[in-house]
């Protein structure tokens, strides 16, 4: 933070410069289309307090959720990114890192605007981040005019890492990778999973009424379809619906027993709740959705009463690998509490970072090398095995089904299968 | 829809609304008399929620928390009205500015204390368990809203209609200058009413709090909703807060379950009607301008 004040205090006197960050910045507010922003774009060779002996400094720009109801998320992966270069001794190949934090919250305009400054005003050589869809949408073009590497480490919208028509509502960019998820991913596996494997072959469906519920919605019918099964109907409740009597009282009304859910956050807690209320396990229905139902924020509110709901992620806390015990366990020492899905991507995507890094020996000038560089890195991460799909820069990986249980009186994720090396279907 | 599931369809819209109503009152007491949009109410209500929060994780008594919240949220109204609005009295658009200052702080306070997670508190024991209504599963809780908020309506009603303090009220609301002139303390009414309607924004954070969840922008979430109610119940009585949260409950649950592709614009379209139709809302008073 402290930096920032000196950065802006600095650029106080460059008028000019203010000017064109000021202006393009409206510029992004006013069109958040196809930003042709007025300034240089040079984001890497004139950072400032380059050290004699290392390398000179390396700016990370991260556009996070700090406040709203996203706030504990964008709290996460910061933890985990500084986690992340404590362990590597505060640089990233012989280059020091210097953090720029920008508070995104949960707002478009506002996250087009904190992007544009990253962009003419820090000049960030890297930029990580964004956990809403809508805000990845927003700045994709920004992103991609001013040449600026970008690492999403949330937002899974299918359109920001395919090919669409005319780009609507977002497109894939050369300068965007991801190190979480696409939409399709946690949701196509899973319906093809039940259809065929569990032998579930009727499913309805009730997900959160915005663009990432209605995908994830549209790829887990597409993948129950594919398998031979069918959906009996479907019902949405907008985001933050505080009161989720009303919808179960109507999924209670009608025959289906499987339902696949996308909720996250208060609005799973809130469901999971108004289910046990109205008594639904003991009439047969059954729990199931895309991973984040059962996160770790909601689980640990919610406990014994998701009991059984089964779920698709890439990963869960209980994942039995050797990277992810040394990742939870070093997490839970310096933080004092178990990680969630959201640092695992943050730590992906720092370690993605690191190894291109480490590939091009700390050079983010030459772009295309450092695109290439980041396009074939390959490690093993906390989810498994790791790799970007060259193609559209979404990670290939494997998904587990998981069921809650309680254990030892603890509700956790437990994996009870695994659909192996997903790889979006975007090209 | 089969008629048991609209039984138990309108049973949850009345506890919807019966929980608005008691986030509504304050607002509406509030603007009745001293003429401000208290924009706190929302921090207000999150912050009952909170001290339910602390005082369930300390003590596991959720009826402690229901005294506690609301005496402790008073007693802020009490110090916030004569230190920071009676300032600025007379001058509206300062006085609400200054209620979304007060709101922005109580609400990043909050998250400096007790972190930016969502949080979740059981319902208070002897109401964690259903019963069967309509051959169904229906939790006891939401039937205790729907009591809470038929009681307390019952009771500000004889206050305000048969007591002293509703005298004043009432007169208070109908002309201040005059009260004064009569020789009435107007500055303490003030500030009693302001702690009154804080202390109801509270207790409807404690009622709130088991089923809607614990969680930062919840202060924002309600604020709205409460707006919402007192603009078609009409501003500034406690019938139209009534009215209002009557109305907008079950509207906004059936609209839910009806028009899921519809449900957050209809109460909104339902608050044009009404402004288009009744402009001073449902049972609101004409206001004569001073």
């Amino acid at each position: 933070m402290d930096e920032n004040k000196v950065a802006e205090r600095r650029n106080y006197r460059l008028t000019r410069r203010r000017f064109l960050a000021v202006s393009s910045a409206a510029a992004a507010v006013a069109a958040c289309g196809p930003a042709a922003t007025p300034s240089p774009t040079g984001a890497a060779t004139s950072t400032a307090a380059a050290t004699a002996s290392a390398g000179p400094a390396l700016k990370i720009g991260q556009l996070l959720p700090f406040s709203k109801v996203y706030a504990e998320l964008g709290a996460s992966m910061r933890r985990a990114s500084e986690l992340y270069l404590k362990q590597k001794g505060g640089s990233l190949a012989g280059r020091p890192v210097t953090w720029v934090w920008e508070d995104e919250a949960n707002d478009p305009v506002v996250g087009a605007q904190k992007t544009a400054k990253f962009i003419d005003q820090d000049r960030v050589d890297v930029m990580m981040g964004i956990v809403a869809t809508p805000i990845a949408y927003a700045v994709r073009n920004a992103i991609d005019a001013a040449k600026l590497v970008f690492i999403e480490t949330n937002a899974g919208g299918n359109a920001l890492t395919r090919t669409t028509t005319d780009c609507k509502p977002s497109c894939k960019s050369k300068y965007i990778f991801r190190t979480s998820f696409s939409s399709y991913q946690i949701s196509y596996p899973i319906g093809e999973y039940f259809a065929t494997k569990k032998g579930v072959k009727e499913v309805f469906t009730f997900v959160s009424d915005y663009g990432f519920g209605n995908e994830s919605a549209a790829d887990f019918t597409a993948g129950l379809t594919k398998g031979g099964g069918k959906i009996t109907g479907s019902l949405k409740a907008p985001l933050g619906s505080s009161d989720f009597l009303p919808y179960v009282t109507t999924l209670k009304g009608q025959p289906t027993k499987d339902i696949y859910s996308f909720f996250s956050g208060t609005d799973a807690i809130n469901y999971i709740k108004a289910w046990t209320q109205l008594g639904m396990p003991a009439l047969g229905y059954k729990m199931n959705g895309a991973g984040f139902l059962t996160e770790q924020d909601v689980l640990k509110e919610v406990k014994e009463q998701a009991n059984g709901a089964v779920t698709s992620l890439f990963w869960a806390v209980t994942l039995d690998n050797a990277e992810n015990k040394a990742f939870v366990d070093a997490y839970q020492k310096e933080f004092n509490l178990l990680p969630d899905v959201f640092a695992v991507q943050a730590w992906d995507g720092m370690q993605a970072l690191d190894r291109a890094l480490q590939a091009t020996k700390g050079n983010t000038t030459d772009k295309d090398a450092f695109i290439a560089a980041l396009e074939s890195v390959k490690f093993k991460s906390p989810r498994g095995d790791f790799e970007f799909d060259k193609e559209t820069h979404n990670p290939i990986q494997d998904m587990y089904i998981r069921e809650v249980k309680v254990q030892g009186g603890q509700a956790v994720n437990t994996i009870v299968d695994k659909v192996a090396r997903v790889t979006d279907p975007g090209k | 829809m089969t008629p048991e599931t609209a039984v138990v369809q309108a049973l949850n819209g009345i506890s919807f609304g019966a929980l608005l109503f008691i986030l509504a009152a304050g607002l509406s007491l509030i603007f009745g008399m001293m003429d401000v949009v208290n924009l706190a109410h929302g921090a207000f209500y999150m912050l009952g929620a909170y001290i339910t929060l602390t005082v369930v994780q300390r003590t596991g008594q959720f009826w402690l928390a229901l005294m506690l919240a609301p005496l402790l949220i008073g007693a802020l109204g009490l110090l916030m009205e004569p230190l920071l609005l009676r300032r600025l009295r007379g001058r509206h658009l300062d006085q609400v500015l200054l209620t979304i200052g007060v709101s922005l702080v109580i609400a990043d306070l909050i998250g400096l204390t007790f972190g930016r997670e969502i949080r979740s508190i059981p319902f208070p024991a002897g109401l964690d368990h259903a019963i069967t209504i309509m051959g169904g599963d229906y939790p006891v809780y939401r039937l205790f809203v729907i009591a809470f908020g038929v009681a307390l309506a019952v009771l500000l009603s004889v206050v305000h209609r048969r007591t002293r303090v509703g005298a004043l009220i009432r007169a208070g609301v109908e002309d201040a200058p005059m009260l004064s002139a009569l020789g009435v303390d107007i500055d303490r009414l003030f500030a009693v009413t302001f702690a009154v309607g804080a202390a109801l924004a509270g207790l409807a954070g404690v009622i709130a709090a088991p089923v809607f969840g614990i969680y930062p922008g919840m202060d924002v979430d309600y604020l709205i909703y409460s707006l919402v109610v007192v603009v078609v119940g009409g501003l500034g009585t406690l019938s139209g807060a009534i009215a209002g949260a009557a109305l907008v409950g079950p509207v906004d649950t059936f609209g839910k379950v009806l028009f899921p592709e519809f449900a957050l614009a209809l109460i909104f379209a339902i608050m044009a009607l009404v402004l288009l139709m009744r402009p001073t809302g449902l049972l609101g008073r004409v206001r004569i301008a001073r």
